[in-house]
């Protein structure tokens, strides 16, 4: 767009005006670099605007929420006003549903970003027949409802389910196991729904970042004598380490939040003991006696227990890089 | 591009999706104003209810009774379940959008006080002459009575029932006759007796639902909170009593627990037990069940050992609550001469839906008295309504939610082998918690 342009471009009658090449004692505003970041302002306005609307001022009215007390439409400033908070400490129930989400985060994370990673690799290797039928079978629980197989798993695991059935018919067990009678069994189950579902979402990002692993890379690692594993675990992995921790950071996200399991899976389990946080806290908002102000501490709580989560496993995976 | 080719393409650009959203967004509103009542023709009432073969059906019978004598009018029914219908309140109270509410809606007797005392500025109350409450039993009126005024005409019955399987009994040597007007003790004794004889349990309940004790503090006359709204879950010899009964029920194999609704449904359905004790509308599921027909019967419940025990109870039901944004007046006229006043809409519902009324006249009519062959030719809805007249009341107050679900975890320690009172004591303390 200089001055020297002499190409006439199909559509202009004569050369744009030249922006640099003023003659004059004041230079206009509107300079080339001006113009350049002001139309990339008037792109980035309208979702900021919406974003600031729609995400941010509920959060701030969010927060002014939490420190006020008070059922249903009768709110009022909380005297203190971090009462919510201090309440929360002394709520048993509140305290269960943090060690539930937090045994689901413990267990289920870890071992699916593992699995994920391990049919990554498997995935990815050159040679497999029938990639695209493994690649679909196992990103296709992601995109089942979450509700359906919430359902579907409870069903499966009833006293009378499938999987009992399938169990005594091969002889395993003599009676039936009441595997969501139970705490620990029902959690499993919970669990294991998490793994069915998340994996392959999971194996997508890694199979992803596998592509930009120097295939020369391992084949040096190979030449150097390493077994499959080593080569796995000292070559291919520190390279995958942004996507680990992204999905890492993503997983935990994920289950810190979790409710639609909690909710239609086990309802809540035997007396609580399955139900995570933010079940607790549509409970509290929509079938008990409304207490918005609590419910809101509740989910700047969770708020900060993600932030602070993330925030160490960016520290974690930044310094080995 | 050639300019005017680029002109073009740019508008059609901007224009198209601002069109569409457009178009988008008088659609969206348009749609959702047409759930709102209030404005609309004068003849046009809105309703929010669950349950199409049930209370939806019965709406719409309602709906050309009054029809009869006011041909212009029309009902707008919108299917809402109750979760839905619950969090839909709660949403456009705390928003103030109280213009979005339906004339009539359906609300759950248990949640009356709880929506009522939160948020009064959903409801409206019945004022007129329209409806007279004296004809409806007082346990079911007192649910959605609140300081003297009334919010809710109550609709579907909840009067317990202890539904039985005559041919299992008859294998035991017992008839139900022999299960009416007895006391738990005795019903435990014949149960294990029927247990022992045929191999089958005579109960079934989901584990940790507090359904069943609550039903048997109700027919005791005592509740989970006094007049003063304060939680008498500890201390209270009708709850000791019923947490009592249940062990015992669940120890000797009379009652067997299940885990969801669905397979409660199925131990019922596929025969294994041969009875259950739960509110009328259990009748629905039960007779889904085509090749057991004639097969069962129905009493009324056994009787606690404490003083003021009564063998009757109730569990659940509805009434139609009328909304502040309604029209009032047709409402109440409407409701007042078809579900407070009409034995020919709760002559035609009952056959088809099971619905039985809470509505004492209704029980005077010839098809309530008609034996049903499911039930072995026992005409039960003339005897349901008749029991419905004697259940005590029961407090239910702002936090009934948060004791029945105490009592529910409550329930689920005790069968795993807390001790009671300890059990009970963290219920309590938990409900007052929570009250704060």
């Amino acid at each position: 767009m200089t001055a020297e342009t002499t190409v006439r471009r199909a559509g202009r009658k004569s050369p744009p005006p030249p922006l640099d090449n003023y003659v004059g004692p004041k230079k206009p505003w509107l300079n080339n670099e001006r113009r350049r970041s002001l139309t990339g302002w008037g792109f980035l306005i309208p979702a900021s605007l919406v974003i600031v609307v729609v995400s941010f001022i509920p959060m701030i009215q969010a927060f002014l929420l939490s420190l006020q007390t008070g059922r249903g439409s009768r709110l009022t400033w909380a005297e203190p006003l971090w009462y919510n908070y201090e309440r929360m400490l002394n709520d048993e129930i509140f305290k269960l549903t943090m060690f539930n989400t937090f045994i689901y985060l413990i267990i289920q994370v870890p071992v699916m970003l593992v699995l994920a990673m391990i049919l990554a690799n498997l995935l990815n290797n050159p040679k497999l027949k029938f990639k695209a039928f493994w690649r679909t079978a196992i990103f296709l629980p992601v995109a089942v409802s979450l509700v359906s197989y919430s359902l579907v798993f409870r069903t499966l695991f009833a006293t009378d389910g499938f999987v009992n059935d399938t169990l005594m018919g091969l002889g395993m067990m003599d009676s039936p196991i009441n595997w969501l009678g139970e705490p620990n069994t029902a959690r499993a189950v919970l669990i294991l729904g998490l793994l069915w579902r998340w994996t392959g979402y999971n194996m997508v990002f890694f199979l992803a970042a596998l592509q930009n692993v120097d295939y020369s890379s391992l084949e040096a690692a190979r030449m150097d004598g390493a077994n499959a594993f080593q080569t796995f675990w000292y070559v291919t992995v520190p390279q995958l380490k942004p996507m680990i921790v992204l999905c890492a950071i993503l997983s935990t996200n994920g289950t810190l939040q979790l409710f639609d399991e909690s909710w239609a899976l086990t309802q809540g389990g035997p007396a609580y003991h399955t139900m995570s946080m933010s079940h607790y806290l549509y409970e509290i908002s929509f079938q008990k006696n409304p207490n918005f102000g609590y419910a809101a501490a509740i989910s700047y709580v969770i708020l900060i227990l993600v932030a602070i989560l993330a925030f160490i496993q960016l520290k974690v995976g930044d310094k080995r890089d | 591009m050639k300019r005017s080719k680029k002109l073009a393409a740019v508008t059609i650009g901007l224009a198209l999706p601002l069109a569409l959203t457009l178009s988008a967004c008088s659609g969206g509103s348009g749609g959702s104003g047409g759930d709102a009542g209030g404005d609309g023709d004068d003849n046009t009432l809105t309703v929010w209810a669950w349950d199409p073969a049930f209370n939806i059906y019965a709406m719409e019978e309602a709906e050309k009774v009054y029809q009869q004598d006011h041909p212009d009018f029309k009902l707008d029914i919108t299917e809402v379940t109750w979760d839905d219908l619950q969090t839909k309140l709660t949403t456009l109270a705390q928003s103030q959008a109280f213009d979005e509410l339906p004339d009539i809606f359906l609300m759950q007797n248990n949640a009356f006080q709880k929506n009522v005392i939160n948020y009064p500025d959903l409801f409206s109350t019945y004022t007129g002459d329209a409806i007279d409450f004296s004809e409806f039993p007082s346990s079911v009126v007192d649910y959605s009575t609140i300081d003297d005024e009334n919010y809710g005409v109550p609709f579907d019955s909840g009067t317990a029932i202890s539904a039985l399987r005559t041919d299992v009994l008859e294998q035991a040597g017992y008839t139900v006759d022999d299960f009416t007007d007895i006391t738990w003790d005795e019903y435990i004794e014949k149960g294990k007796d029927v247990l022992a004889k045929t191999g089958q349990p005579l109960l079934s309940g989901q584990a940790g639902s507090a359904d069943l004790p609550v039903m048997m503090l109700q027919s005791a006359g005592a509740s989970l909170f006094d007049d003063d709204g304060n939680p008498t879950i500890v201390d209270n010899e009708a709850l000791n009593a019923a947490v009592d009964v249940y062990t015992r029920l669940v120890e000797s194999g009379v009652l067997v627990e299940v885990n969801s609704w669905d397979e409660y449904i199925g131990t019922l359905v596929n025969s294994t037990v041969a009875g259950t004790i739960n509110g009328i509308w259990i009748a629905g599921s039960i007779q889904t069940a085509a090749d057991q027909s004639g097969k069962w019967g129905m009493t009324n419940l056994p009787k606690l050992d404490v003083p003021d025990a009564t063998n009757y109870s109730a569990n659940g039901g509805s009434s139609w609550a009328i909304s502040s944004n309604a029209n009032t007046e047709l409402a109440e006229d409407f409701l007042g001469a078809t579900f407070a006043g009409s034995t020919e809409l709760y002559d035609t519902i009952l056959p088809k839906a099971g619905a039985v009324a809470n509505w004492i006249p209704a029980g005077d009519s010839d098809v309530y008295a008609e034996p049903q062959e499911f039930w072995g030719g026992q005409p039960i809805f003339q005897e349901v309504v008749a029991f419905g007249a004697e259940v005590p009341s029961n407090n239910t107050g702002a936090y009934y939610y948060e004791a029945r679900d105490a009592v529910s975890a409550a329930m689920t320690q005790i069968m795993g082998g807390a001790d009671v009172d300890t059990a009970l004591a963290e219920a309590q303390a938990n409900v007052e918690f929570a009250m704060q």
